[in-house]
């Protein structure tokens, strides 16, 4: 509880602009490091190049926006960032998220960290996204840039909105396909869904979904959304999307049949404000 | 040899029983199936929706492209399985089997895994290729292993197991390194039934048809098996070619189910088996009646866990292993086993033993603690740690090493008792199931709360080992802890665990990283405090094992001779489990169920000469702790910044290892 009320404390601290010493430099932490892809994408956004992520690789396939600098340093992977390496580096400041069994006290004791504090179930993902940047960018020392990012990406998402009202659109249902036999559906308590609804589309799946906003089920629980639109996020493996044409089941499906799927480029559906932008924009460029 | 039979109260018919296995599970699955089909589509469509969708009405759809297929599916799987595992056992002469137990599975799992991330264009056309190439190669290596035992079930089950072992921690390598692009395998890999149309109908049913052809043409040579080789190439046949050739039908037909559906455990080893036990003694017999169990066994489980409370959460890959694991240990002492004279399985010198080499084991040890503590890599290199680093990297070293130190010697301790113990080479936690039972405690923790709290995961573990002790104990205790139902024993609980893990990784529960990390034996989240713990642990089973010397010298010498020299049997057995549970279970929790080290140190001991009780478990002890530390250390630094777990790294290393040992022991 004790890290919890920290944590609480320096975001509050971080809000109003107080966290770092006041006076006449304020000096915003240099060195900073992301354990893993959201805090990295959130940084990178803010224009503050990271000294190193957890697993570069990874983030340019499956986040891919924005780039990382090509200088980033590799931090092993996201489930086990290198804490040697990460000690050496001397950061200011760890950035991270610990919903998936990391423990931020063997951080806390390398350097300050700062929660992304994602999918806790108190607030929508989008509204949470533009929160946490703000604080990231006071904390960062870039409170403009933090602003100015909240604005951009409100008004790319009202622009995506005035596009696509003018035609009809379907339902959609946005999922990522990772074999020919089940796919993850992404629903409510997602980043997307909030998307979606600024964007005024409708999200045809409707069905249960965990705390993260997704759901892996079988392709035949798509029948659920009837004639919609459906919406694949890339990376998709290439035998995975030739074997799943195949099936008969998939290629009668009722959103198979009247339509194409639309293929677009990676959205990290965990990730901030410009994995949010960034799905608005695709949604829009039909 | 194990006499293949199983024992029989009387001789019978037993048409009738065989009839009613088959016949009780697939009504209950016809029920179950009629009464799901009337929910999804009115009767009089049936027959109409079956020849002539209508596509474009869902119902219908879902009716001949998900439901129909899936009921179909599980009966043929069910039925190759069953097909695969009577020709098995008749070829091996071992009762025991399976494509699970002979590494066809692992095998296909790896050859699956290493396509997904590095070659999936393979993958296009299908799994089948792939993962019969795997399972064939898997399966070959446990020939090779075992050819020099003129293949003796228990030495197959052995290489089988190590090989499985071996191949599945390259598996989890593969996948704890590709964390985001094997959500595939995490599906697959729980052997779910799902299907999207006819495509693995239309896979399956040829092939399993070809079985059934070449089964029964091989029918008649493969009778002559039953006679020793001498008798069967007298007749004109060559025994070494119908084996080939059975085991060319048998391992293609488990790869495919693989291929197609993952892995569905138990149900090639429980369907021979029970045709048997009901009275099925020929070979045509068995080969009419397994698929036919097998197919009903299939599709009633399948049926079965759609309509548990917990719908749709349990693939049936994992409800087969959760039923057949009590159905395989309530087999197990019908089964007939005539014992097998345990020959040494590793050659070993004798070495003259006195403090020399200990003492010389103890600064090995102690320089691996220093090179492990001081030695590594950095964003600049390798290097020997500086003095102003001192503290802090210490600090973040000393727990890994200590965790990893202790566990290593809790394991090797562990191991020492058990092969003592139970007069067995091949005793040790991790294949007699003791690991499997801790981590099946922390497991169900995991699975009915959400929490991490140490305390309450070390006293799950503890409870799970001991679980696995007893029932591992019970079981081998009618026939002198027979080694072949021992291991059998173990697999079986070692199998429940691997389930109940494939279950919680699929089910998408954002602790998978933790659980992933802790499967492989990682030290990553070693806190100073589970250093102690597992510290204090190992100094108090170090400091109590070589009070039970006199006891681990004499319980070898078999139960007369024990009772002679006055041992009360009962006490003394329950004071060496309670020692076993409680170092596996603490090293189970701190490293994770697979490591290995328990079978090999006590090995390697033995192999240096150290034969007397105490000598011996501090000899393997300090090796115990070598190959853990020496592996935590590797893990950290061979593909820095990444990491690799201690446990999968000590597995990795150890599986070739004992693959060599038991190579060598051939001749």
């Amino acid at each position: 509880m004790a890290a919890l009320t920290r944590r609480q404390y320096l975001a509050g601290l971080a809000a109003t602009g107080l966290a770092l010493p006041g006076g006449t430099a304020r000096a915003a932490p240099a060195r900073v490091v992301c354990l893993e892809w959201t805090s990295a994408e959130m940084v990178v956004s803010l224009g503050v190049s990271p000294l190193a992520v957890g697993d570069t690789r990874g983030y340019g396939d499956w986040v891919q926006g924005p780039a990382l600098p090509q200088a980033t340093i590799d931090l092993g992977s996201r489930s086990e960032p290198n804490l040697e390496l990460l000690r050496e580096l001397r950061p200011d400041l760890i950035v991270g998220a610990y919903g998936y069994g990391l423990d931020e006290n063997s951080f806390t004791r390398l350097a300050p960290t700062f929660n992304v504090p994602f999918y806790s179930g108190k607030a929508p993902p989008y509204a949470q996204a533009q929160q946490v940047t703000l604080q990231l960018g006071n904390m960062l020392g870039r409170g403009t840039e933090a602003e100015n990012l909240v604005g951009r990406i409100e008004a790319s998402i009202a622009q995506a909105r005035a596009r696509l009202e003018r035609a009809v659109q379907k339902p959609v249902c946005v999922v990522s396909m990772f074999d020919d036999r089940h796919v993850r559906v992404y629903g409510a308590g997602s980043l997307l869904q909030d998307v979606l609804d600024r964007l005024g589309l409708v999200n045809a799946w409707t069905g249960a979904t965990n705390e993260w906003g997704f759901s892996t089920v079988g392709i035949e629980e798509l029948v659920a959304v009837g004639e919609a639109q459906l919406i694949s996020l890339d990376p998709i493996p290439p035998h995975v999307r030739i074997r799943i044409a195949r099936n008969s089941l998939w290629a009668n499906l009722p959103c198979i049949r009247n339509g194409q799927v639309r293929t677009i480029p990676p959205v990290w559906p965990f990730g901030g404000l410009t994995a949010a932008g960034r799905f608005a924009e695709f949604m829009a460029a039909a | 040899m194990i006499a293949q039979a199983m024992s029989l109260p009387r001789q019978r018919d037993g048409l009738g029983a065989l009839i009613l296995l088959v016949a009780v599970p697939a009504g209950l699955a016809l029920m179950l199936t009629v009464f799901d089909l009337i929910h999804v589509l009115p009767t009089h469509l049936w027959w109409q929706a079956l020849t002539a969708p209508d596509t474009s009405d869902p119902v219908q759809l879902l009716y001949r492209y998900a439901f129909l297929p899936r009921v179909a599916v599980s009966v043929l799987a069910g039925a190759a399985l069953g097909l695969a595992g009577v020709v098995m056992q008749h070829v091996l002469r071992n009762p025991l089997a399976e494509p699970t137990t002979i590494g066809t599975n692992a095998g296909a799992s790896l050859a699956l895994a290493a396509a997904t991330l590095y070659a999936p264009w393979l993958l296009e056309g299908g799994r089948e290729g792939v993962a019969l190439a795997g399972g064939a190669l898997a399966t070959s290596a446990v020939f090779a292993l075992a050819r020099g035992r003129s293949f003796s079930p228990v030495s197959i089950i052995i290489a089988g197991l190590v090989v499985s072992l071996t191949f599945g921690s390259a598996g989890a390598l593969l996948m704890a390194l590709n964390r985001e692009y094997t959500e595939e395998l995490f599906i697959w890999q729980s052997g779910s039934l799902v299907q999207n149309g006819d495509a693995a109908v239309v896979a399956l049913a040829p092939w399993l048809l070809a079985g059934i052809c070449a089964a029964f043409l091989l029918w008649r040579p493969l009778r002559l098996l039953d006679l020793s080789d001498d008798g069967a190439a007298s007749l004109g046949t060559r025994p070494a070619v119908i084996r080939l050739a059975g085991m060319a039908v048998a391992v293609s037909l488990g790869a495919l189910v693989v291929a197609e559906v993952g892995v569905i455990g138990f149900v090639a080893l429980a369907a021979p088996a029970l045709a048997r036990l009901a009275g099925a003694r020929t070979l045509g017999r068995r080969l009419v009646w397994s698929p036919l169990v097998g197919g009903a066994l299939l599709w009633f489980t399948d049926r079965l866990v759609q309509h548990l409370p917990f719908a749709g959460e349990i693939p049936a890959g994992t409800a087969t292993a959760l039923l057949g694991a009590p159905l395989l240990l309530f087999l197990l002492p019908r089964m007939r086993t005539t014992p097998e004279r345990q020959a040494d399985m590793m050659s070993s010198v004798r070495l003259p033993t006195n403090g020399l080499p200990l003492i010389a084991g103890l600064l090995a040890l102690i320089l691996a603690v220093v090179v492990a503590m001081g030695f590594g890599r950095g964003a600049g290199g390798w290097h020997w740690i500086a003095s102003e680093d001192l503290t802090e990297l210490l600090a973040l070293r000393a727990p890994r090493v200590v965790v990893a130190l202790s566990a290593g010697v809790l394991l090797a301790v562990a191991g020492t008792l058990m092969q003592r113990m139970t007069g067995n080479p091949m005793a040790a936690p991790e294949v007699l199931g003791i690991s499997g039972g801790a981590s099946f405690g922390v497991l169900a923790l995991l699975l009915l709360s959400d929490g991490f709290d140490r305390a309450a995961m070390l006293g799950a573990a503890l409870a799970g080992a001991l679980l696995a002790l007893t029932i591992v104990v019970l079981v081998g205790r009618r026939n002198a802890l027979s080694p072949a139902r021992l291991l059998l024993a173990g697999v079986a609980v070692a199998t429940v665990a691997s389930a109940f893990a494939a279950l919680l990784l699929a089910s998408g529960d954002p602790r998978t990283g933790f659980l992933l990390a802790w499967l492989s034996g990682s030290t990553y989240r070693a806190t100073p405090n589970d250093a102690f713990t597992a510290a204090a642990v190992a100094v108090a089973v170090l400091a109590l094992a070589p009070l039970t010397a006199r006891w681990l010298d004499i319980v070898p010498l078999g139960e007369t001779a024990a009772r002679g020299l006055g041992l009360r049997l009962g006490r003394v057995r329950a004071i060496l489990l309670a020692l076993t549970a409680l170092a596996t279970a603490t090293a189970t929790l701190v490293i994770g169920p697979l490591s290995f080290v328990g079978l090999m140190a006590p090995h390697l001991a033995r192999m240096l000469g150290f034969r007397r009780a105490v000598p011996q478990l501090l000899a393997s002890a300090m090796a115990g702790g070598l190959i853990l530390v020496a592996a935590d250390w590797a893990g950290r630094t061979l593909i820095f910044p990444w990491q690799v777990p201690a446990g999968l790294i000590a597995a990795f290393v150890g599986g070739p290892y004992f693959m060599a040992l038991m190579w060598k022991g051939r001749q």
